[in-house]
């Protein structure tokens, strides 16, 4: 459900960017979500139909790009791809690591007319 | 036409957080975010903390609850001002409604200020407050398999606090599989087992707290 929060803030940074480069209208709207951040795309997607109705994002493409996880592990300094949050490293077992990629959640970009 | 944005869709509340916690650390006013499921005890474990801290300390309370005033009305009536904030559906408290409410507490004369967060293991788990310290409930009722459920939370917390102990022998929690559990999600978060109703490591949780008033003094006074 926190989603709707988040889907008030992409059509935040969509209307200002379309409104700044004089846009008449958006075709679409590209999200980056890392993989082990806990934003649901199809969440983002039904909010999103709602709140840009009668907006310049009306009708707008929403696009997802998940972003693979990535971590070093802070024992053996191996890299790996943790699952879920209870990874640990498949080199040495340690659960200390670094996460590198996969927590992001952003606008990449919008195409518009 | 295509335009690159790259924006991150959390700024806005990342940096009303910031100037949230810089205003906190101006004033060395200690905030604590305690988030929970609904009915694990958010309400009776802070009562405790006013109970054996506010001698001591000035203390105030921001409630957040999707309706009512029922919480605040608690505080109020053990004199520890209480700030009700009704999100009116929304699931998390956000930095900018904290933001609000710091406007209408007299920080410099502040020791404490406890955020109780709206009941939800989930989202208020993603929204940074700009709080000092973060807390969370995991109460004996609602069984150990919660860090699996909702590892997130778990990871991001300061201090776990195993409420409502007293029911241990009537539920079929395991507690040394919660205590593995959430010692893997995160090595350095304490855990702390107590009980409002009959008082069991009730005196734990107000040292900790204790101990956080005092770190966020230290750090103004350097």
């Amino acid at each position: 459900m926190h989603e709707y929060a988040i889907t008030e803030s992409i059509l935040e940074i969509v209307q200002s960017e379309a409104g700044e480069a004089g846009a008449k209208r958006v075709d679409e709207v590209k999200v980056v979500i890392g993989e082990l951040s806990s934003f649901a795309g199809s969440s983002i997607e039904f909010y999103f139909e709602e709140l840009s109705l009668g907006t310049i994002a009306e009708g707008a493409r929403l696009v997802f790009e998940k972003r693979e996880a990535k971590a070093t592990c802070c024992a053996c300094g191996s890299g790996f791809r943790p699952r879920n949050a209870f990874y640990s490293c498949p080199t040495c077992g340690s659960r200390l690591f670094e996460l590198k990629q996969g927590q992001e959640l952003y606008v990449d970009s919008i195409e518009v007319e | 036409m295509k335009i690159e944005v790259k924006k991150n869709i959390l700024a806005r509340n990342d940096t009303a957080a910031a100037e949230n916690r810089e205003r906190l650390s101006q004033e060395g006013v200690c905030m604590i975010n305690l988030m929970a499921s609904p009915g694990a005890g958010k309400t009776s474990v802070i009562m405790k903390a006013i109970e054996s801290l506010s001698d001591r300390y000035a203390m105030a309370v921001i409630e957040g609850d999707i309706a009512s005033e029922i919480d605040s009305l608690a505080i109020e009536a053990v004199n520890i001002p209480a700030l009700q904030i009704n999100t009116g559906g929304s699931c998390h408290l956000t930095a900018s409604m904290i933001s609000s409410a710091l406007d209408h507490l007299d920080l410099d004369s502040l020791d404490l200020v406890i955020v109780e967060n709206v009941g939800n293991l989930v989202c208020p788990a993603e929204f940074d407050l700009g709080e000092t310290g973060r807390v969370m409930i995991a109460s004996i009722t609602e069984g150990h398999d919660k860090p699996h459920k909702y590892p997130a939370i778990f990871k991001k917390v300061d201090a776990i606090l195993v409420n409502k102990i007293d029911l241990l022998p009537y539920c079929d929690f395991d507690m040394s599989n919660f205590h593995d559990v959430v010692e893997g999600l995160n090595p350095d978060g304490a855990i702390i087992e107590l009980s409002c109703k009959d008082g069991y490591g009730t005196d734990e949780w107000c040292n900790w707290m204790e101990a956080a008033i005092s770190e966020c003094k230290t750090r103004l006074s350097s």
